[in-house]
């Protein structure tokens, strides 16, 4: 009953609170037509434009967004939008995915991360559009973009392996980087640079919880893998047994420091002395000048070491795609863009230059950029160097369940590491944890063995 | 009938009536049926399928469940969620009280300022707080670190020598419990503090006169008026470390192994890494019953004392 008194004593209050607001609103109202007025889009005289929209995330969106006014030159119908969407972006990608509303007209993806989507109906099918492209790309990458035999992601960047050194630190302890062709000549050069820096410098950051990507870099240069192209479990395989042999030799001989790759203590490491190799992907180079640009000239690049002496020296970390959602109204447009973008060796090739992404494309290799000096580098013609070989790297087929099976890899390769695990039992055991979490069979001959 | 239909129809001319409070509070209830309810019950409907969340969900019955209690990641998570608490909740609460005590002193100087200071890791952004946190854990160049080897040097045999704090499956927890220590305790100490006030001086006044020692003012007085404050800060920890997630997921994705990875981060990854969104459906459902149990239990100590 009281709050049916209180009720009625509010009207007063209310009536005055109305009579206030009226200059307020009126001072809404130029700002509603001024909105109302810019509401609806122009009409170009020259027919509709299209808009094309595209999510992309910092380094490639920059690259992408240099190659929009030539386009829009050359293409007086189609406006492109650059949406520079940031570390939110796959998880927006999928929920516009599932509601089938909001997704942009064209989409960056990691490399791993397209499996994962092709199989969902929610890409547009690009074979027939691609098909005169399918052989211009590096093969271990366009076998990701397929999903039963059609394309759904076109490539853009890859990450093909080296080694970036600084020169101030090889020559001042004597050792050659040309001399460096297997992992055992790197691990013997490492305890040289280790003793003779007197433990201040080691020769490579390598964390527990960083174990992973060192063993897919190993994992291809050994033919080795998780998945074969049916999808079944191939991960006890005396090529990963190999893979892991080399890593356990670089923990052994103490010459890593237990730093994460990425974090901020790995960056600060690029402008002092406690590191001397970076056993990474070609993307690292853009770390480097971002990171320690007053470092410029002291770097050096040489090629990935062997397993065995003759073997692949070179590897794939990391890459991206770019896909059209199937939602898209402008597949036309779209795929215009996504043609000039990546499958045309101009556009390739700026973007190599200006960005650091390094192409996919593999008719870019004859450009005459891949035989300039650079200067970061001393002078060393790095991108032949990075170029060279690429073809030979095998696929690695990664199914939709890669990330789930390198999560559960990384975890137990730390269990691996700290217990001194065999290589065949613990290859053994993640054999059946993948085979029992991922509902897949593992492969003929590669069954788990005994005490597994 | 007839008299529920009258006492119906008076319902709904009173809600008539008031249509225009109605009204003003609906917006709560709008934005509170399709942000809190909806998702409650496709969450319930999803635990009973199987969802990529692209393709059409599937039908799989109680499937899930029984996949759930026979993952060992999801007790390895449980076994994690309940250590990183028991590490770092008694140690949080007897700081806060402390700290809530000191503030309430009418001696102290300052005091707000000494508030402000013990509350502002909890409204420092998270990633910023981790990657700091980070940098202070790192086994080569770390603060923490820095320390311990200083203190070997003054006092050469001890058993001080760096911790991979970060970097081992022993020490992650740890880590992780003493962070969330620095984070959580201002929180705390403003509840408990607020709860402090709360407790009448005539109470104190009367003890002092009847000869109380601080021990037994602390005893029979403080601590059994305070009951209802602890009881709510323990629920708020109950469900904070069940569901942590951005502490653990920047400083070490759960690693290293799985010894870091909690109820939040296992859940996260079911759904946002694996696309298995009914089963992490069913993994949320079973632990949010088993939380909601716990804290009935806790909830029955809530009355304070009054004997």
């Amino acid at each position: 009953m009281a709050g049916h008194m209180r009720a009625h004593e509010l009207p007063a209050p209310r009536a005055r609170g109305i009579k206030y607001c009226v200059p307020e609103m009126l001072l809404l109202v130029p700002l509603v037509l001024a909105g109302c007025l810019q509401a609806p889009p122009p009409p170009t005289p020259a027919g509709q434009r299209v808009i094309v929209e595209v999510w992309s995330w910092n380094i490639a969106a920059g690259s992408l967004m240099a190659l929009v006014p030539e386009f829009e030159q050359q293409h007086p119908g189609i406006e492109i939008r650059i949406d520079m969407t940031g570390a939110q972006m796959q998880s927006r990608f999928l929920l516009s995915l599932i509601a089938g509303v909001g997704a942009p007209d064209i989409s960056q993806l990691q490399l791993v991360d397209a499996p994962k989507f092709a199989p969902s109906g929610a890409l547009m099918d690009l074979t027939d559009r691609a098909a005169p492209y399918a052989d211009k790309f590096s093969p271990s990458f366009w076998e990701n973009c397929l999903h039963e035999g059609r394309v759904y992601a076109i490539p853009w960047d890859m990450g093909p392996c080296a080694v970036f050194y600084k020169r101030d630190l090889f020559a001042r302890h004597g050792i050659e980087p040309e001399s460096i062709e297997t992992w055992a000549d790197y691990i013997a050069a490492g305890k040289r640079m280790v003793e003779a820096s007197g433990g201040q410098t080691r020769m490579l950051a390598l964390s527990v919880s960083g174990l992973f990507q060192f063993f897919e870099m190993l994992m291809q240069q050994t033919n080795g893998g998780i998945f074969d192209r049916e999808g079944r479990i191939i991960i006890r395989s005396a090529e990963n047994v190999a893979a892991l042999e080399v890593l356990r030799a670089i923990l052994e001989a103490d010459i890593a420091v237990p730093i994460n790759t990425a974090g901020p203590e790995y960056y600060a490491s690029f402008q002092n002395d406690t590191i001397a190799t970076y056993p990474l992907a070609v993307w690292l180079g853009g770390s480097i000048k971002d990171y320690a640009a007053p470092t410029a000239g002291n770097w050096g690049v040489f090629r990935l070491p062997a397993v065995a002496p003759g073997g692949l020296r070179t590897s794939n970390l990391g890459g991206s795609v770019l896909v059209i959602p199937d939602q898209c109204q402008n597949k036309e447009a779209a795929w215009k863009y996504v043609e000039h973008v990546l499958c045309t060796k101009e556009a390739q090739i700026a973007q190599y230059r200006n960005f650091d992404l390094f192409p996919c494309l593999m008719t870019a290799f004859d450009d005459p950029l891949f035989d300039e000096p650079d200067p970061f580098y001393g002078g060393q013609k790095v991108r032949r160097l990075f170029a060279e070989d690429i073809e030979r790297i095998p696929t690695l087929t990664r199914t939709k369940d890669w990330n789930e099976a390198m999560r559960y890899i990384t975890q137990a390769l730390s269990a691996w590491e700290t217990k001194k695990l065999d290589h065949e039992v613990f290859l053994s055991q993640m054999a059946v944890k993948l085979e029992r979490q991922l509902g897949r069979e593992i492969a003929p001959g590669h069954e788990p063995v005994e005490g597994g | 009938m007839a008299g529920a239909a009258q006492h119906r129809g008076a319902f709904w001319s009173e809600v008539w009536r008031y249509r225009h409070f109605y009204l003003f509070i609906s917006p709560f209830f709008l934005l509170f049926a399709v942000f809190g309810l909806y998702p409650l019950g496709f969450s319930l409907y999803l635990s009973f399928m199987k969802w990529d969340g692209l393709t059409a969900p599937v039908s799989v019955g109680l499937e899930n469940f029984v996949m759930l209690f026979s993952d060992e990641m999801f007790y390895t998570a449980l076994w994690n969620t309940l250590v990183i608490g028991l590490m770092y909740v008694p140690p949080m609460f007897l700081l806060a009280f402390i700290f809530a005590g000191i503030l309430n002193s009418k001696r102290l100087h300052l005091r707000g300022l000494f508030r402000v200071g013990v509350f502002m890791p909890c409204i420092t952004p998270m990633v910023v707080v981790a990657i700091v946190f980070t940098l202070l854990y790192s086994a080569e160049s770390g603060l923490f670190n820095y320390v311990l080897r200083a203190v070997t040097r003054l006092f050469p045999g001890g058993p001080m020598a760096p911790i991979p704090w970060l970097e081992s499956e022993a020490w992650s927890k740890v880590s992780v419990a003493l962070l969330l220590v620095w984070r959580w305790t201002g929180y705390n100490m403003v509840l408990m503090l607020a709860g402090l006030q709360g407790i009448s001086d005539d109470y104190y006044e009367a003890a002092i006169i009847d000869g109380a020692t601080r021990w037994q003012r602390m005893r029979h007085i403080t601590l059994p008026l305070m009951r209802p404050t602890l009881v709510f800060c323990g629920l708020m920890s109950l469900i904070g470390t069940v569901y942590m997630f951005d502490e653990v997921f920047v400083m070490t994705q759960g690693g290293p192994g799985t010894s870091s990875t909690n109820f939040g981060l296992y859940l996260f990854n079911l759904a946002f890494m694996d696309f298995r969104f009914g089963l992490a459906s069913s993994a949320a459902y079973t632990v949010s019953i088993a939380v909601f149990v716990v804290s009935l239990v806790i909830l029955k100590w809530r009355r304070p004392a009054t004997d």
